[in-house]
C-alpha cells in the first residue's frame, strides 16, 4: 500500500513538474507576444528611420534652399579578369564603354589575377552601357560623387572635394566636420539670385575694360553673412580640372591688396571717432606733400583748400594725410587693429590670407597708409571693417553660414561717429567721385579707391586696381557690395580713365539696382524724385 | 482525465507549433519584402536626388537669363518701375464733375443710338472724350 502511494506521489510531483515547465513555456510565449504586439510599433518605427540613402556628405543649400552642391550616386566598376575570355577585347569595350584608358586597362588584366578597379564614379547612363556589354565579371559598387549645379558661379567660396569626398577647398573643407555624416541640409549664407547679378556684373566689367581679373563682395553689414562672393577668373568644379585662363585661387581671401583711397574710410572714422577733425574744418590741400625723398600728391586738382567732408569726396590723398598725421603712428596703428585689419581674418573658409604691413610704422607709414597705399589686406577683411564703420560701430565677423540674428560685436566706434561717417559716405555718391554707383531712391553710400599696383617693388605708373565699397540704404545700412577690378584699361566711354570712380562704382550701381528688389530694400520715393 | 488532458496538450502543442511555423514563415517573407521595399525607397531617393540636381541646374539664374536674352525681347525691369503698395495714393482721383456730363450732353444731346458709320463720325466721338479728360 506504502509503496503505491509512494508510486502515485511521485507521478504527481512528476505531473506537477511538467505542467510547471509547460507554464514556465507558455509564460515565455504569451511575454513574447506581448513585447511583440505592444512594442511591436516602435521596433518598426526603428526599422523604417534606418530607411535613407546614406550619403558621405550634406547638401549644401543657400539661404533660400536653392541647391548648391550635393552628394549623388554613382558606381565604382570592378572586374575580376580571370572571368574574361579574351582580356584584350574586354579591356577595348570597357574603355570604350566607360571612357577609362584602354592601354591601362589592357596592362591590368594581362596578369588575369586580383579585382581591378576600371573607373570610378560612374553615372547611371554609364553603367547600363558597361552593363550592356554582357561581359562576365564586372562588378559595381555604389559610391557618391560630388555634384555642384550652379557650376562655376559659385565655385570659389565652395570650394571642391577629392575622389573620396573628403573636403580639399573652400568651405567644402572648413565645413568638413560638419557636413561630414551629417543627414539634413547645411544652409549657407549665399543668396544664388544675388551671387548670379555680381557675378554677371564683374564679368561685364571685367570686359568692358578689358581687366585682368575682378571680385566682388555683398556683404549683409548687421548679420555679417556673405550673400555673394565672385572672383574672376573662376574654374568649372564639376570638371576636377582646370581650363586654359580659369584660375581656381579666390583672389578675395587668398590674396592681399593695397586698396588705396578706399582705406580713407578708416582715416576719416578714426577722425571723426577721436574728434581729430570737424566736418566743417577747412584743409589747405594746395600744396603736394613731402617727407623726405616722398612727395603726396592728389589725383586731380581740387584747388588750394577743401571742407573735411570735401576731402573725403574728392578723395585728396593730401587732405587726408593731414588728418591722419593728427591721429598719428601709435593711435592710427592701434584702431586699424581694433577694426581687424592687422589680424588674420577667422572665417569658416580656410583660404584667408594675413595682412602685410610695414614694421617701421613712422609718420611716412602713417599717411601712406591713411590713403590705403603701403598696407595690403584680403578684401573680405576689408569689408568686414567698412561694415563694422556703417553699421552703428559694432566689429561684425564676415559668415559663410546662415544667421537668424544681427551679430553683438565689439563697438569700434560710436553710433556718432558712424552715422557721421555715412553722411560723408553718402557724400561721395552725391557730390564727390562716387557718382557713377547711384541708384535712385536706394541711398547708395560709399567711397571710391584706385591704388598703384606694385610691380617689382616700384609703383607701375598704368597698373591700377580700382575698386569701390557701396553701401546701401546709407540711412539705415543693410548691405555692402564691394567690386575691385585688376588692372582696368580706360575706354572710349570713360574718356580713357580706369579710375574707381569710373569702373568700379557704375559696376556697384548696377548690382545694387538689381539686387535692392530681390531683397526686399524698399526705394525711398522722395529720394528718388528729388533725384531720379 | 489525465490521458483526456495528455491528449489535449498535444494537440494544442501540435496546433501552437504549427501556428508558430505559419507566422516564422509569413515574418520572413515579411523580412524579404521589407528588404526589397528598402533597397527600392533608396533608389527612388537617390533617383528624386538626381532629380533635384538636375532641377537646381536647369533653374539656375545664369541658365534662365542666357535662354530668355536668346528666346525673349525681355529687359531688366528698371528701379524706378519698382514700389509698395504703401506707396500707392491712398485715395481715387476725384470723381469727374457733373459740369462735364452736361458738356456731354450739349454736345450729343439725347437721341436715338446712332450706328457706327463711315470715319467722317469719329472725330466728333474724340471731341467728346476731349471734353471729359479737360474737366477732369
Amino acid at each position: 500500500m506504502d509503496a503505491r502511494n509512494g508510486a502515485t506521489t511521485l507521478v504527481k510531483s512528476r505531473i506537477g513538474l511538467a505542467a510547471g515547465l509547460c507554464a514556465a513555456a507558455f509564460s515565455i510565449i504569451v511575454a513574447r507576444l506581448v513585447e511583440v504586439m505592444v512594442f511591436g510599433a516602435s521596433l518598426a518605427v526603428t526599422a523604417d528611420a534606418d530607411v535613407a540613402r546614406q550619403p558621405m556628405r550634406a547638401d549644401f543649400v543657400d539661404r533660400n534652399g536653392v541647391l548648391i552642391a550635393r552628394d549623388l550616386p554613382v558606381s565604382d566598376l570592378y572586374v575580376t579578369p580571370a572571368a574574361f575570355w579574351d582580356t584584350n577585347e574586354a579591356a577595348r569595350e570597357l574603355a570604350k564603354a566607360t571612357g577609362a584608358d584602354e592601354t591601362r586597362l589592357k596592362g591590368l588584366f594581362s596578369t588575369k589575377n586580383g579585382y581591378v578597379l576600371v573607373r570610378r564614379g560612374l553615372t547611371p547612363d554609364i553603367r547600363d552601357a558597361a552593363m550592356r556589354l554582357g561581359l562576365p565579371g564586372l562588378s559595381f559598387e555604389k559610391s557618391y560623387r560630388r555634384y555642384y549645379p550652379a557650376g562655376r558661379i559659385l565655385s570659389h567660396a565652395v570650394g571642391q572635394v577629392d575622389p573620396d569626398d573628403n573636403g580639399v577647398s573652400g568651405l567644402e573643407l572648413g565645413l568638413d566636420p560638419i557636413v561630414r555624416g551629417s543627414k539634413g541640409p547645411l544652409q549657407l549664407s549665399f543668396d544664388m539670385r544675388v551671387q548670379y547679378v555680381l557675378e554677371h556684373e564683374m564679368r561685364e566689367t571685367a570686359s568692358e575694360f578689358s581687366a585682368k581679373a575682378a571680385g566682388g563682395i555683398v556683404l549683409d553689414v548687421n548679420t555679417g553673412e556673405v550673400l555673394a562672393l565672385a572672383s574672376l577668373p573662376n574654374y568649372e568644379p564639376n570638371s576636377r580640372s582646370t581650363a586654359p585662363g580659369d584660375s581656381i585661387r579666390n583672389r578675395l581671401t587668398q590674396d592681399v591688396y593695397e586698396l588705396g583711397s578706399i582705406f580713407k574710410i578708416f582715416a576719416f572714422a578714426q577722425a571723426v571717432e577721436e574728434k581729430t577733425v570737424r566736418l566743417d574744418e577747412t584743409i589747405n590741400i594746395g600744396k603736394p606733400l613731402r617727407f623726405g625723398r616722398h612727395t603726396i600728391n592728389d589725383y586731380s586738382n581740387h584747388g588750394s583748400s577743401l571742407p573735411v567732408s570735401m576731402v573725403f569726396a574728392e578723395s585728396s590723398n593730401i587732405g587726408t594725410a593731414q588728418i591722419a598725421l593728427r591721429a598719428g603712428p601709435t593711435r592710427q596703428q592701434q584702431f586699424l587693429r581694433k577694426l581687424g585689419l592687422l589680424d588674420g581674418l577667422k572665417t569658416e573658409l580656410p583660404e584667408m590670407a594675413s595682412p602685410l604691413y610695414p614694421r617701421r610704422w613712422n609718420e611716412v607709414e602713417t599717411v601712406t597708409i591713411s590713403y590705403g597705399q603701403g598696407i595690403s589686406v584680403n578684401p573680405l577683411a576689408f569689408a568686414a571693417a567698412a561694415a563694422a564703420v556703417v553699421n552703428g560701430g559694432t566689429l561684425i565677423r564676415p559668415t559663410f553660414v546662415k544667421q537668424s540674428a544681427a551679430q553683438k560685436g565689439e563697438r569700434v566706434i560710436s553710433e556718432a561717429a558712424s552715422a557721421s561717417m555715412r553722411d560723408l559716405m553718402r557724400l561721395v555718391v552725391t557730390e564727390g567721385t562716387g557718382s557713377k554707383a547711384d541708384v535712385p531712391g536706394y541711398e547708395v553710400g560709399g567711397k571710391t579707391g584706385t591704388a598703384d599696383k606694385p610691380v617689382n617693388g616700384s609703383y607701375g605708373r598704368h597698373l591700377l586696381l580700382s575698386s569701390f565699397t557701396g553701401v546701401f540704404p546709407i540711412s539705415k545700412p543693410q548691405y555692402l557690395v564691394f567690386v575691385m577690378i585688376d588692372e582696368p584699361k580706360g575706354t572710349k566711354a570713360s574718356f580713357g580713365f580706369a579710375t574707381g570712380g569710373w569702373t568700379a562704382a557704375p559696376a556697384v550701381g548696377r548690382v545694387v539696382s538689381r539686387i535692392a528688389p530681390l531683397l526686399g530694400v524698399r526705394r525711398n520715393d522722395t529720394l528718388a524724385a528729388a533725384n531720379p | 482525465m489525465i490521458r483526456t488532458l495528455n491528449f489535449a496538450f498535444i494537440a494544442i502543442t501540435g496546433f501552437v507549433c504549427l501556428g508558430l511555423y505559419r507566422i516564422a514563415e509569413e515574418a520572413r517573407v515579411a523580412a524579404a519584402d521589407l528588404r526589397e521595399t528598402h533597397v527600392a525607397i533608396v533608389s527612388e531617393q537617390d533617383a528624386l536626388a538626381v532629380l533635384g540636381a538636375e532641377w537646381a541646374r536647369v533653374t539656375q539664374p545664369a541658365r534662365i537669363a542666357a535662354l530668355t536674352q536668346r528666346h525673349l525681347k525681355l529687359s531688366d525691369l528698371p528701379v524706378t518701375e519698382f514700389s509698395s503698395l504703401t506707396q500707392l495714393p491712398e485715395k481715387l482721383p476725384p470723381p469727374v464733375p457733373e459740369a462735364s456730363f452736361a458738356t456731354v450732353k450739349a454736345i450729343a444731346p439725347d437721341t436715338k443710338p446712332v450706328p457706327p458709320r463711315a470715319s467722317s463720325t469719329q472725330p466728333d466721338a474724340d471731341a467728346s472724350f476731349a471734353v471729359i479728360n479737360t474737366g477732369t
